[in-house]
């Protein structure tokens, strides 16, 4: 913008340049046009007063004297330049001539009447020859001006290339630069523009932009890089939230399915317990009926049977001291014994001394020893054996309850000790050894050896439950 | 493209200021600009008008450049006038604030003279070229003495060894010096051929260029005898030289001539022209220059400076001319 006008300006200074010397060539012109009307402006009243004194004309003529001195420059230096000679050569003839005509009126006042004529008749000589040298210098001057008015179109044709080639070259030169500041600007805009496509995209590990452009656009490019971290860091922070409530979600579905698992668990052992009741008070009555009419074995059977039930139909607990399991399987064996007087043979090897000082899952050992009552000894003549063994291996109580039965097949072993999800699906029938072995998963989940099968077709079976007496079981007692 | 633009700004840009220091200083430094012409005015001490007749030729041209060398060096301004009839010029020049003049006069009529005293009554120096019509000790002449102008023309004679000689000597109002010597320059040319000149004829022309051929025509016809035309105007010399080549009259009659025009340079080569005076007119210029200064600046110079001549012959080429200045 500066240069253009600089060669604008240029242009300007060259035109009034131009404008500047055809002034001073015609305005020298008219200033000799002038001095020779001026001259001969006098020729009139000087031979008037010559001829009749006048004194209008006198006047007239002292005026146009006064006139003409003044317009002739006083100092008249010498210059190597021939026009200006010849105008100081006039300016001196004009000198001469003024002087000459106040001569001329100083020869009128005193009469020297043939001086003066004379003298007017040199006078006269003079004007021509002043006049014929103002034409002269016109005339030269003409000349001069034409051939310098041919140079300056020359300069001046040379100075209007020269700006025209720097104004295309400016042109070129702004519109570049002008580039470069928009590319300085939409560059920056651009890859803001990709960020922000990246980011719309969730794409937040990007590296923050860094480019030298106006501060405007700076400022907005740290403002993104700022932004792009805050959102990236809210982000990763609602996932974090989001990641934590479905934890805890699921383990609020774990806890509601125990809890119905729970539930229903206590249901089936309150119907388990609603037969008992009634049965114990009828077992109390055949007791009573049995010992009226003198019937002492089948007394004890039932007392025996009465007693179980009570066992069976206990508080409502999980966990029950280990004497008090160990007390209704012997009112269990008492009555095996009854009915299998002659091919079931039971055997106890229990540690007297851990019966009060242990607790163990409730109803855990009838249910194995019945276990093995009904599947050992199928298609078998022989007599049965059950051994029921209670030690402790410090820190683990080890309860087991082995047949010399007929066995389990691996395949049934395996799926009895798989620990149920908490969406299986119990059935009608569960108790019993699966009801024993889920229950002691349930209890001790992080003792994946809590219970054990070893069997073998035709080798019987022993299920072993260890209980780790350090650790607490994760339900409350 | 980005590159591009990033290398094309700044060479644009160096370009740019290139050119535009380059406009500035045309237009500070142009001979048109304001700031030139207040400086145009060189001052000089002394300006000095020349009156030289109208004709054109060299010997004027060269008396200019030699007075223009010499107003150069000298702090001096020269302004030239013509002495053409009519002309009010050499009249007015007392009243023209000049502080010297110089003329080159000729016709010894008495208006010239008239002017040339009232010039000097009113105290101006002058400086009278080649010829000296006014004698006053403000005056000063400067030129070729026509004596040893004589004498050269004599010598070129000598060179074209014939045993007699039959000149004709043409004077010219274009050269009122050697017409206004015309005794003295006579005597010059006997005093060095002596008895070998038979015969001498004068002749005279005008301020016409070419009223030489008549002269020649005229001459040859009355006196077939002429074996050598001498001429003492340059102009007149080519005129004569076309004249004898018209008549078929090369190398019968030789032709000695006056001045060092090419073309009289060529026949002089050819054998047409048997030889040249030339004066040394920038040496007349300048030394009219000088002179008129010196009378400014301490009042007083020589009364007379000699100029030397020179011979151009066909023995002698055009470098090494004969110097017969005395």
């Amino acid at each position: 913008m500066i240069i253009m006008v600089v060669s604008l300006g240029f242009i300007l200074i060259n035109s009034l340049d131009l404008q500047y010397i055809a002034y001073f060539r015609f305005q020298e012109e008219h200033y000799f046009q002038e001095v020779q009307t001026n001259l001969s402006e006098l020729q009139e009243p000087l031979e008037k007063y010559l001829t009749d004194r006048s004194s209008v004309a006198l006047a007239r003529l002292l005026f146009l004297i006064e006139t003409i001195r003044e317009k002739v420059p006083p100092t008249r230096p010498i210059s190597s330049d021939e026009t200006y000679l010849m105008k100081r050569e006039i300016y001196f003839l004009i000198d001469a001539y003024l002087s000459q005509v106040n001569q001329i009126i100083e020869m009128k006042r005193g009469r020297k009447v043939i001086e003066y004529i004379d003298s007017y008749n040199e006078l006269r000589r003079l004007y021509a020859h002043i006049s014929t040298e103002i034409n002269q210098v016109s005339l030269h001057g003409f000349r001069v001006q034409l051939a310098e008015y041919r140079n300056f179109l020359g300069l001046f044709r040379r100075i209007q290339y020269q700006n025209l080639i720097l104004i295309i070259v400016a042109t070129a030169f702004a519109y570049t630069l002008l580039m470069q500041m928009v590319n300085r600007i939409t560059k920056p805009m651009q890859q803001l523009s990709n960020m922000a496509s990246q980011l719309s995209n969730g794409n937040f590990a990007l590296p923050d932009l860094h480019f030298s452009s106006v501060n405007e656009v700076n400022q907005v490019a740290s403002a993104f890089n700022h932004m792009k971290s805050s959102i990236h860091h809210y982000i990763s922070e609602l996932k974090k939230q989001k990641k934590m409530e479905q934890q805890i979600m699921k383990g609020r579905v774990q806890n509601l399915r125990m809890e119905q698992l729970l539930k229903r668990m206590e249901l089936y052992t309150m119907q388990a317990q609603m037969n008992p009741h009634f049965l114990f008070n009828t077992l109390n009555t055949g007791v009573q009926l049995a010992i009226v009419e003198d019937a002492d074995r089948t007394a004890d059977f039932m007392e025996n049977l009465a007693s179980l039930f009570r066992h069976n139909i206990r508080g409502k607990k999980f966990f029950v001291p280990l004497g008090h399991e160990i007390e209704g399987l012997r009112s269990y064996y008492a009555i095996l014994q009854i009915r299998f007087p002659k091919n079931l043979k039971l055997v106890l090897d229990i540690d007297e001394t851990l019966l009060d000082g242990y607790n163990c899952p409730a109803m855990i050992l009838q249910p194995l020893v019945e276990n093995s009552v009904l599947h050992a000894f199928n298609h078998t003549e022989k007599v049965g054996t059950i051994t029921v063994r209670v030690h402790l291996e410090d820190p683990v109580l080890v309860i087991s309850v082995a047949d010399d039965g007929v066995g389990i097949m691996q395949e049934v072993v395996n799926e009895l000790l798989t620990p149920h999800t908490h969406d299986y699906q119990l059935g009608p029938k569960v108790m019993g050894l699966e009801n024993v072995i889920q229950r002691c998963y349930f209890f001790y989940p992080d003792q994946k050896d809590v219970i054990d099968i070893r069997s073998a077709p035709g080798k019987g079976t022993e299920v072993i439950i260890r209980i780790h007496t350090e650790v607490e079981p994760c339900i409350e007692l | 493209m980005e590159r591009l633009l990033r290398l094309a700004t700044p060479l644009l840009g160096v370009i740019v200021l290139v050119l535009l220091f380059f406009s500035l200083r045309l237009m500070v430094t142009n001979r048109f600009s304001v700031s030139a012409q207040e400086n145009a005015v060189d001052t000089k001490s002394f300006q000095y008008a020349f009156f030289l007749p109208g004709s054109d030729n060299a010997f004027f041209d060269g008396l200019k450049q030699g007075a223009f060398e010499a107003a150069k060096e000298m702090d001096c301004a020269v302004i030239f006038h013509s002495l053409t009839s009519g002309s009010l010029s050499f009249e007015m020049a007392s009243y023209s604030g000049a502080n010297g003049v110089a003329v080159f006069s000729y016709g010894n009529d008495g208006t010239m003279v008239s002017n040339l005293e009232k010039i000097l009554k009113k105290g101006v120096p002058v400086v009278q070229i080649e010829n000296e019509i006014v004698s006053s000790p403000s005056s000063v002449l400067i030129g070729t003495n026509s004596y040893d102008s004589a004498k050269g023309i004599a010598k070129i004679a000598l060179s074209s060894e014939k045993p007699r000689f039959n000149i004709a000597l043409i004077y010219s109002e274009k050269n009122p010096a050697l017409l206004q010597d015309s005794n003295l320059f006579e005597i010059g040319i006997k005093s060095v051929l002596g008895d070998r000149l038979s015969r001498l004829y004068t002749e005279q022309t005008t301020f016409n260029p070419i009223d030489a051929e008549g002269v020649i025509y005229e001459l040859l016809r009355r006196f077939p005898s002429v074996d050598i035309i001498a001429l003492t105007d340059t102009n007149d010399t080519l005129v004569a030289i076309q004249a004898i080549i018209d008549l078929n009259l090369v190398g019968k009659v030789q032709i000695i001539g006056f001045g060092d025009d090419e073309t009289i340079e060529e026949y002089v080569d050819k054998g047409v022209v048997l030889g040249s005076i030339v004066r040394n007119p920038f040496e007349i210029g300048y030394r009219a220059v000088a002179a008129l200064k010196e009378i400014n600046t301490n009042g007083n110079t020589s009364a007379y400076v000699n100029t030397p001549i020179s011979l151009l012959t066909g023995k002698t080429t055009a470098p090494s001319r004969e110097n017969d200045s005395p």
